[in-house]
């Protein structure tokens, strides 16, 4: 069994690149190209700069890795793209190439180190978030600029990016089953999300509320860990495996008929733990069966069939598709239908699945395209005058919100099953 | 000039942000969508005519190449720095200036993408007509230079039938206005003139260009025939009885199976060839002709014709279709798309000759194309990692535009000559027809640092027919 | 029937009238060895165009050159020689139910007999290019000799070509400056089976112009949308009687698709033409400008859609100060306006109003000479070119006629 710092050999990046036909389709999708207009910071460019790399006749230097790490991972290309060009498998096999070959000036290499480690680890986060808190609520801003965790999130020039820690972590949930309200039509193993546990707690536990009403039994599995989908995008390869393998030790149980998360960016990296523990002898199977298992929780429940709620919303409702749902999983319609269950008001938005610039920590490690990105989406945010602003992940609320607060814009940023829960219960 | 100080010329006229030098970033714009590669020595984006101006003097000061790029979609190696010199990338200036809608016009800068100016337009009822299938990519800039054509331009005609005016810098930097809003210009149509020219004449940097209104009425049909004859004969029949479908587009059963495991468009698997025919217009005009184009290919044994019943099932049949070339790459590691024209009569008997060629090459060759107006799109398949296999691809291309040409064809209907058929003009034209050719570009680029080396072969080879030759083919 | 045609104004020193086009690429290679003026010459229908030739030159007449050179009904093409008149290409492709739409009746008009290399020269057109644009959308393919003898071709047979430059956009509209035109291709469109014009007269242009605003609102797609001025309407008609602006469209299709036209014009349509009486009134359209007195001076002018009004405004009142008539016609949704200012016996009234036209119109427009006394062109610019744009002509003119013998100081270069 390989260990945990040594990664599995990438898929054969050769086939995967070669499927590229330079043909450009792809270029209006990308919202890096769309900001620059650098063919280096397209699709067609990234796969052309790893083409040039593997062949030797580019060097990994800091030229090219700039442009790699602009990538969002959105994967808005692999959609546009007709001749089906996996890119989110290329761009992470030339990022875990740079972590193990490029070395970063310094400063960047240790803070990205650190960062993941964080939160690979439950403990750590918490500690992490205790801090975090204490800075939101004691106003104790100049403690907290000195601590090394908030110079890591680079609150200075990213403070309206910070999650909103909430009082009441999720992490008392932990182990517990919550029951089917109604003839039991399924049960499910809960992904907690690690961001999500600390300042999104409530998010999770009216996600657990929707699945009640639904008739779903829900489990949040104990052992859980983060799903390490930013270990993946970040090119942490080993340490991503070693996370899935204690995921699937966790959560794949026989008598769960899905494994339920409604962030999407875990759900994306949960459904390719197939590919990404391949090579992985003693864990492939499962981890093939671990991903054929695992649904976004609008996935799930379109598919169910959600039932109708006890009132819907007046107001007026649109929907930014996470690009991870959208790109990564092709789940569309499925949140859709769900809004238009409970928002008669709905419209859509151009350029919906675009990426809002969030993807992971771009947001901080790439703050000035970031907000360039978020800008440009909330010009199109703002021209479907919605009073709500719907997605379905952690991760582009906060960056959402964050540019609705840059634009002084009066929009709410409210996570679908967030809006289900307000109908189910009447609020 | 040394490359240096040209260097710190360009940085003076656009800004350090606006130029590239370093090896890592010129290696980025050595390819487009077609074979040829090559790298500039500077890519400079300009935002302004007045920028765009002084680096054209500069190249003409210099005797440098300047060769603009749009989106890099072009397929015949139009934006490929044959020589070197300096890439003028036109993503930056991508602006819509005016919409002008009791005039029918609109005002872009050249870097503006084709779809999104149809999108703009859309809600005041209107649309950019030519749309090539490059349409989410590809830029109008790069549309006007190679006089694109797309599926629609069977009703609405192609490029140059939609551009009234533009703005040109000239070889020497001379800024210079042509045409306008009207639909015609007094003296010689040099608008027209310009459009297909390939960024040999001069750099454009602004269009006028009509819109279009969108139709009333749209209705799309897909017929199935198990014989690619009768589809070439439908085409015939259709076009004879006084019909000019919006689009009249044709797939061969090969192109249709690979589409469809990429695209899931519903494309039956088992045929050996569709047509997908749009008819828009007045409702009671399309009411009419989808009885008639029914009962056309019926009368060709179309074993079934299917109607698109709403918006959704019209997208789907076009996504397949829009999608069809770069589809093919999920199958080969590359292709080569060729680009002839023959007189509508002749398609059956083409294909035929086409399947003959791919037979003696042992190649596989697909064919998808605007039937309506007899450009075909062969699509050949094959390995670039095999010198060998690229050769013998590149011979049997030429074969096939050989053919076209010999039954009153022409070598390229929408794709350009650019690097690619540079040297196969002589196929289509006396040496004297292509020294005209050549008078007139160097009349107005007379030191050549226009996009050289395209369109027109140079004296020297112009005599003996020559096959392409696409250097730096990276395998 | 036929109105007369308007000779040379002067007679040729020589008159060549080559069979093909190596015969008169020698002749080109000649003149322009001997630095000799050549006048090419179809019909002669347009020669009142531009200032007179200058004798000595020789007349390079285009009428043995009338070959088919191919016509293939089913792909709806067509290659001709130069020297082949509108109604006899017409004659050829009605039988298969097609036409070429530049003159709905060339056998009526006087411009059915315009040559095929006429027709490209002035790029001429009438009230079909509402529907169809004008010659440079529909000729797929040109050869032609260049001023030193060169055998040039732009094009070719098919409807789509992009290889090499598009020599038949800068032929088109060259009035022989640039070289002669030996045959050309051209994409052919199915007739329509049934046609119907609709007349709406209207007391005031304001009204006129509604009805095209509306039209251009609206899906309907005629093949034709004129609008008439009171003065052109009373000498198309030899009546003044009725003072009014009127508007025709005729349109084509089933008789459910002329219904939608009849829905759409409601009352605003006052008759409706169809069979003889739609052919003469569209005819007389066509034959305008030969209809007009030989002293008229008449301009073309072009301009963006929404400055029609106002270039017709311009010319009114332009003859109104002048106390002179005037007649105005044209495609309303083109901006392709023909106006005559009929001075009589005070010509240089007429030549005094296109100053003030000129001077008056908005400034996109542009309005070309057509017609004038000989002995007063001198004092107007018969053109309106901007300088950059001149100087590129000069420039292809040095190119393809370097000793400038093609029609040596008569229009533009
Ligand atoms: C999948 C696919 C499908 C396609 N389908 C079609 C189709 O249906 N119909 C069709 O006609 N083509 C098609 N093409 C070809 C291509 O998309 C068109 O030729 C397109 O117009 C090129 O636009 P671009 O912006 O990419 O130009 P580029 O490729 O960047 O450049 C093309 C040429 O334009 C010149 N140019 C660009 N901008 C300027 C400027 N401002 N001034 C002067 N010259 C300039 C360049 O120098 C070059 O010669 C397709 C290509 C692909 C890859
Ligand atoms: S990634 Fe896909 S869309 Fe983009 S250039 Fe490559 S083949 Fe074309
Ligand atoms: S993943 Fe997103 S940012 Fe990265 S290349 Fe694709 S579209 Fe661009």
């Amino acid at each position: 069994m390989p260990s945990a710092t040594e990664p599995v050999t990438p898929p054969q990046l050769d086939e995967l690149y070669r499927t590229c036909v330079h043909c450009g389709l792809c270029l209006q999708a990308c919202p890096t190209y769309r900001e620059l207009g650098l063919e280096m910071d397209s699709p067609r460019g990234r796969i052309r700069q790893v083409m040039l790399v593997e062949t030797g006749q580019l060097d990994l230097g800091p030229g090219v890795v700039e442009h790699l790490d602009r990538c969002l991972a959105c994967r808005a290309c692999e959609t546009a793209c007709p001749s089906g060009v996996r890119y989110g498998e290329i761009i992470e096999s030339a990022r875990a190439r740079i972590e193990q070959q490029y070395r970063r000036p310094l400063p960047a290499r240790v803070a990205r180190r650190i960062g993941y480690r964080i939160i690979a680890d439950f403990k750590l986060l918490a500690h992490a978030a205790t801090l975090l808190r204490f800075y939101q609520r004691s106003g104790a801003r100049r403690l907290a600029q000195s601590s090394g965790i908030l110079r890591l999130f680079r609150l200075q020039q990213t403070e309206s990016l910070a999650p909103q820690i909430e009082d009441d972590f999720f992490f008392r949930e932990l182990g517990n089953s919550f029951p089917a309200e109604g003839a039991r039509r399924a049960r499910v193993a809960f992904l907690a999300g690690c961001i999500a546990s600390v300042a999104f707690a409530e998010l999770n536990r009216a996600t657990i509320r929707v699945l009640q009403k639904n008739g779903v039994e829900v489990w949040v599995p104990e052992a859980q860990g983060c799903c390490g989908a930013l270990h993946v995008h970040a090119g942490l390869q080993a340490e991503a495996q070693q996370l899935a393998r204690q995921n699937i030790h966790a959560m794949l149980a026989s008598d769960v008929d899905a494994i339920v998360t409604n962030a999407a960016g875990c759900g994306t990296t949960l459904k390719e733990y197939g590919a990404l523990l391949a090579a992985d002898p003693a864990f492939a199977a499962r981890a093939g069966e671990f991903a054929a298992r695992v649904r976004d929780v609008n996935e799930f429940l379109a598919a169910l069939g959600a039932r109708p709620p006890a009132r819907t919303l007046a107001a007026r409702v649109t929907y930014q598709d996470p690009c991870h749902l959208a790109h990564g999983q092709r789940v569309r319609s499925a949140p859709r239908e769900l809004l238009r269950l409970i928002a008669p008001n709905f419209v859509e938005m151009p350029r919906a699945d675009s990426c809002c610039g969030s993807a992971g920590i771009y947001n901080i490690a790439q703050n000035e395209l970031s907000m360039q990105i978020l800008d440009t989406k909330m010009n199109d945010v703002a021209a479907t005058q919605a009073e709500i602003l719907a997605t379905a992940n952690v991760g582009c609320m906060l960056q959402l919100r964050a540019g609705i607060a840059r634009r002084g814009l009066n929009i709410q940023v409210r996570h679908v099953m967030e809006l289900l829960d307000d109908a189910c219960r009447g609020a | 000039m040394r490359l240096s100080a040209i260097r710190a010329k360009l940085t003076a006229i656009c800004g350090s942000r606006a130029v590239l030098h370093s090896k890592e970033d010129l290696l980025l714009y050595e390819y487009d969508a077609g074979l040829a590669r090559a790298r500039p020595d500077f890519v400079v984006f300009p935002s302004t005519t007045e920028q765009v101006a002084a680096v054209v003097a500069l190249a003409s000061e210099s005797g440098l190449p300047v060769v603009a790029r749009g989106a890099g979609t072009g397929l015949s190696g139009g934006a490929i720095p044959r020589s070197g010199g300096i890439v003028l990338a036109f993503a930056r200036m991508n602006r819509i200036l005016e919409v002008d809608v009791a005039n029918q016009r609109a005002v872009v800068q050249p870097g503006v993408v084709n779809l999104e100016l149809s999108e703009h337009v859309r809600p005041l009822g209107f649309y950019f007509a030519p749309d090539p299938s490059s349409q989410k990519a590809c830029t109008i800039g790069g549309n006007v230079a190679e006089n694109s054509g797309g599926p629609h331009t069977l009703a609405s005609g192609v490029t140059v039938n939609h551009v009234t005016g533009l703005e040109v810098v000239l070889a020497d930097g001379r800024i210079v206005e042509l045409g306008g809003k009207s639909s015609e210009a007094a003296g010689y149509d040099l608008t027209g003139f310009f459009v297909g020219s390939e960024g040999t004449l001069g750099i454009t940097t602004k269009i006028m260009v009509k819109l279009t209104r969108v139709p009333e009425h749209v209705s799309t049909l897909l017929a199935i025939y198990n014989d690619v004859r009768d589809a070439g004969n439908t085409v015939v029949e259709i076009t004879s009885a006084g019909i000019t479908p919006a689009a009249l587009e044709m797939m061969d059963g090969w192109t249709l199976r690979a589409v469809e495991a990429a695209a899931h468009a519903g494309y039956p698997q088992d045929a050996a060839a569709v047509l997908l025919i749009e008819l828009e217009g007045l409702r009671e005009t399309v009411d009419e002709q989808v009885l008639a184009v029914e009962a056309a290919c019926a009368r060709q044994n179309a074993r079934e014709v299917r109607i698109a019943q709403n918006d959704a099932e019209r997208q789907r049949l076009w996504y397949g279709r829009k999608n069809a070339f770069a589809a093919i790459g999920r199958i080969s590691p590359s292709y080569y798309t060729q680009d002839g024209v023959i007189p509508r009569t002749r398609i059956p008997q083409t294909l035929e000759h086409i399947q003959q060629v791919a037979a003696r090459y042992s190649l596989t060759i697909g064919n998808v194309f605007h039937a309506g107006d007899g450009n075909l799109h062969p699509l050949i398949l094959f390995d670039d990692r095999s010198p060998a296999e690229t050769e013998k691809s590149i011979q049997a291309g030429k074969e096939i535009l050989q053919y076209c040409i010999s039954v009153g064809g022409s070598l390229t209907g929408e794709h350009g000559v650019g690097i690619e058929k540079r040297d196969l003009m002589p196929m289509l034209f006396s040496d004297e027809e292509l020294q005209v050719m050549r008078r007139l570009r160097e009349a107005l680029n007379p030191r050549g640092t226009l996009n050289p080396e395209k369109l027109i072969p140079g004296a020297r080879t112009c005599m003996e027919i020559r096959t392409p030759q696409f250097p730096g083919v990276v395998s | 029937m036929i109105a007369a045609e308007h000779k040379l104004h002067a007679a040729p020193a020589e008159v060549a009238t080559p069979a093909g086009e190596s015969e008169a690429a020698e002749i080109l290679r000649e003149c322009s060895r001997f630095k000799t003026a050549v006048v090419p010459c179809g019909s002669g229908l347009h020669q009142h165009i531009g200032l007179a030739p200058q004798p000595p030159f020789v007349a390079l007449k285009s009428e043995r050159l009338t070959q088919v050179e191919y016509y293939d009904p089913g792909d709806l093409t067509i290659g001709v020689g130069a020297g082949m008149t509108l109604r006899e290409l017409d004659a050829l492709v009605k039988p298969h139910g097609q036409w070429l739409p530049v003159l709905a009746f060339p056998d009526r008009a006087s411009g059915g007999n315009a040559t095929i290399g006429g027709l490209l020269a002035t790029a001429m057109h009438g009230p079909l290019k509402h529907a169809f644009g004008g010659v440079r959308e529909f000729c797929i393919g040109v050869r032609f000799v260049t001023g030193d003898g060169m055998r040039a071709k732009g094009g070719g047979r098919v409807v789509k070509n992009v290889a090499g430059y598009d020599l038949m956009k800068l032929l088109i509209g060259s009035y022989g400056t640039l070289g002669v035109i030996t045959s050309a291709s051209f994409k052919l469109f199915p007739r329509p089976r049934q046609t119907a014009t609709f007349v709406c007269r209207f007391p005031g242009l304001q009204n006129a112009m509604a009805v095209r605003d509306a039209l251009m609102a609206s899906p309907l797609a005629p093949l034709a949308l004129e609008i008439i001025s009171p003065g052109a309407a009373a000498l198309l008609h030899g009546h003044a009687d009725d003072a009014g602006w009127r508007v025709l469209l005729r349109a084509s299709g089933s008789d459910q698709q002329l219904a939608r036209y009849r829905d759409h014009l409601g009352n605003a349509a006052s008759a409706e033409l169809t069979g003889e009486d739609e052919a003469a009134a569209w005819s007389l359209l066509e034959n305008f400008e030969s209809a007009l007195p030989p002293d008229a001076v008449v301009v073309a002018v072009s301009c963006p859609l929404s400055d029609v009004a106002q270039v017709l405004r311009s010319a009114e009142r332009a003859a109104l100060e002048r106390k002179i008539s005037w007649a105005g016609i044209g495609r309303a949704c083109t901006g392709s306006l023909l106006i005559a200012f009929l001075g009589g016996s005070r010509p240089e009234q007429s030549i005094s109003a296109v100053h003030a036209l000129r001077a008056s119109a908005p400034p996109s427009a542009n309005a070309v000479i057509r017609r004038c006394p000989d002995s007063l062109k001198a004092g107007i610019a018969l053109w309106q070119l901007r300088e950059g744009e001149l100087e590129i002509m000069r420039t292809f003119k040095n190119a393809l006629d370097p000793a400038w013998i093609l029609n040596r100081g008569r229009y533009f270069v």
